[in-house]
């Protein structure tokens, strides 16, 4: 006789109740080990507060962080060994370096977005948005006149660079893995050699060669995108290229056992299976640029006011922004909006990442509500 | 000056021979309207084993089955040489069995017949494969062609993850650009009929092809193969890794589209072989020498009084 849980089963005599199953915890750590652990952090903490404050002329505080985390550990050690196992008691301190490493990791990220956000926000008002440093001078107060020239820069810029080098790094890509002729290896070991490449130099490179030789000396946004270019491109196929070789062989042979030409199987399969990944290579492309100062400083040549044009004119960007009120301004007033432009570029990362995401980030598999009207259309859904 | 089509001895998409008269056209549709015709296929909806008569009103396309023929066929990987002057007629309309143990060469003389063998870097190859008469390696033949006529099912199923079921089907179409007069539904239907997959999955055409489950990726593999309309059909080692019930389904399958395709498969199963085809060929590779075929011929002959001691060893399980 079976009785669901919950359920009262009538057909006995008496009337049996079966509670509901309890779902068992799955526990990696053994709570037993805890207190141990705070025990070791406190009484690390005593120890070495004797060690600086009585025993040796020891001060410093970055010094009695570094020697606490060191007595902790080997005190965890001890005290781990006196409950288990060698085996175990390492495994429990390695669990300890490895929690402590990510701690340390996201520590100062969020110190520094905190810290920036703490900064700029005093200064964040739609002008900020809509006007440009046209009439700011070094008395007006921070929140006087805006950025709309440096967001129109950097936005330009970045995607003058994303449209050169994700269309060429995609096809370099797609060169070393699904062609891979003879000069597969010297153009991989350029493009390493290129992600090396100090960017002050990318942008030393583009100065020579395209604003004085070809530009007659005359900076302006194309000159800024073409060196954030040189530095996205080395990014964009590296990553792509190692997304391509992580699409599965086997489909590859499929395309191509069908009578697919190459391309056709490239374009129709490799590719779209590779999307998700070919997203994140531009994301890192692009996280790789936007924050450039270096190539920057040579190639646009800074600029107060709103140049929508990139082919004629100086331009100015965020990062370009930032440094300068930095660089050129003393005051704490002014300094304000150097840190509300640090804010608005890192809301401008975010904004840009999570476009990317919605627009190609969706799994390979994920039937989108665009391709199924097409499908439905073709009397295929 | 003459054109291609002339060197082409089958009138595309048809596989009949340009000096063979066309066949009678079909009997004329029945009078009474069909659309209520549910029970045509039954035998793919229930799991048992019992098979339906063929049923007269259901419309089979014309066979376009070729024979495919390997003659002194040596293959390489490297230095090392992994096939020795391997001879092996596979008749139309029949399902030929490759057998022998792992290592000695039928995945590798499998992927010979539709030219797959070359893109593995530094393969070589000597000797004629033949598709109805045509070289398909020296021949005017274009290697895309010869695939789509030759297709291939692989021992892992590799449906594509960024299509619907239904764009998986119709896949062979687009990638080698052929054209067909009937509607893309149509086909899918038909193909997914021929594959025994059609009932499982009819209301969920739109969904993922990577959805499904590890036997019914296979039948979706055969239905995307079978769309382009081969002439022959190479199977590598189709149900290795899959259960007993889609294995059947699958042999089942093999045994419809041998009417009108002319199928190679490659097996490590025994029984399976005996079940499926007809002719059989025995592979066998000595120790740090090429594959060759120790015998072939009809499956009968091979699995009950084989000529060789090894082959008889073979099919009794003593070794392999």
């Amino acid at each position: 006789m079976t009785t669901t849980a919950g359920e009262i089963d009538l057909r006995g005599d008496e009337p049996l109740y079966t509670p509901p199953e309890e779902r068992i915890p799955f526990r990696s750590v053994d709570p037993a080990d805890a207190w141990p652990l705070i025990g070791a952090g406190l009484s690390s903490l005593c120890l070495t507060w004797l060690i600086y404050e009585r025993l040796t002329p020891l001060t410093g505080t970055i010094g009695f962080g570094i020697a606490w985390y060191a007595t902790f550990l080997l005190i965890a050690w001890f005290v781990a060994r006196a409950n288990h196992d060698k085996l175990r008691a390492r495994d429990q301190v390695v669990r300890i370096v490895m929690w402590s490493g990510g701690l340390a990791l996201i520590v100062p990220l969020v110190a520094i977005l905190g810290y920036i956000v703490l900064k700029g926000y005093h200064a964040l008002h739609a002008s900020f948005f809509t006007k440009d440093e046209r009439f700011v001078g070094s008395l007006d107060k921070g929140t006087s006149g805006g950025a709309r020239h440096a967001i129109i820069g950097t936005l330009e810029q970045v995607g003058i660079a994303m449209c050169i080098s994700v269309p060429l790094g995609i096809t370099t890509a797609l060169y070393l893995n699904e062609i891979g002729g003879r000069l597969a290896r010297p153009v991989r070991t350029i493009v390493d050699a290129m992600s090396a490449l100090p960017s002050i130099v990318a942008g030393l490179f583009i100065y020579t060669s395209f604003v004085v030789v070809i530009n007659h000396g005359q900076q302006n946004g194309l000159a800024g995108g073409l060196a954030l270019a040189v530095m996205m491109l080395p990014t964009v196929t590296r990553t792509s290229e190692i997304v391509l070789r992580l699409v599965p062989g086997g489909l590859r042979e499929a395309g191509l056992a069908l009578g697919a030409t190459d391309w056709r199987t490239t374009r129709n399969v490799v590719l779209p299976t590779a999307r998700t990944g070919l997203v994140t290579a531009v994301i890192l492309g692009l996280a790789r640029v936007i924050g450039e100062t270096a190539p920057l400083l040579l190639t646009i040549g800074g600029s107060r006011f709103v140049n929508w044009n990139v082919f004629k004119g100086q331009q100015s960007s965020l990062v370009l922004f930032v440094y300068n009120i930095f660089h050129t301004q003393t005051t704490a007033e002014q300094w304000k909006r150097g840190w509300t432009g640090a804010l608005v570029l890192i809301l401008l990362v975010l904004v840009l990442f999570v476009t990317a995401r919605v627009i190609g980030g969706r799994g390979p598999a994920h039937i989108g509500r665009i391709k199924r009207w097409r499908l439905a259309r073709k009397g295929l859904a | 000056m003459t054109s291609p089509s002339e060197l082409d001895p089958f009138e595309t998409h048809t596989g009949r021979p340009r000096s063979m008269p066309a066949p009678p056209p079909p009997s004329p549709p029945p009078a009474f309207d069909n659309t209520e015709a549910a029970p045509v296929y039954a035998r793919f909806t229930d799991t048992d084993t019992m098979t339906l008569p063929p049923d007269p009103f259901i419309a089979r396309p014309a066979s376009r089955s070729a024979g495919i023929t390997a003659q002194n066929v040596s293959a390489w990987f490297g230095d090392h040489k992994v096939l020795e002057r391997v001879s092996l007629d596979m008749a139309p309309n029949r399902v030929t069995a490759l057998i022998g143990p792992s290592g000695c060469g039928k995945s590798t003389f499998l992927r010979i017949l539709n030219r797959m063998h070359e893109l593995v870097h530094g393969a070589a190859l000597a000797g004629v494969v033949e598709l109805g008469g045509t070289d398909i390696y020296r021949g005017n033949l274009p290697v895309t062609e010869t695939r789509r006529r030759i297709g291939m099912v692989f021992q892992k199923p590799n449906p594509f993850p960024t299509m619907t079921i239904a764009e998986n089907v119709v896949s062979g179409l687009k990638l080698s650009g052929m054209k067909s007069t009937r509607s893309y539904a149509e086909i899918v239907e038909d193909c997914l009929v021929q594959a025994g997959l059609w009932n499982e999955v009819r209301n969920r055409l739109a969904a993922p092809g990577g959805s499904l489950s590890g036997g019914q990726q296979q039948r979706l593999c055969i239905a995307r193969a079978l769309a382009v309309e081969p002439h022959v059909l190479l199977m590598d080692e189709p149900c290795s890794a899959l259960d007993p019930t889609s294995t059947r389904r699958i042999e089942e399958t093999i045994a419809e589209i041998c009417e009108r395709i002319t199928v190679v498969i490659v097996t490590h199963n025994m029984q399976q072989a005996q079940r499926v085809s007809q002719s059989c060929a025995f592979f066998l590779a000595g120790e740090n020498e090429p594959g060759r075929i120790v015998e072939s011929g009809p499956t009968e002959r091979l699995f009950s009084e084989p000529e060789d001691t090894r082959t008889l060893d073979y099919v009794r399980g003593r070794f392999g």
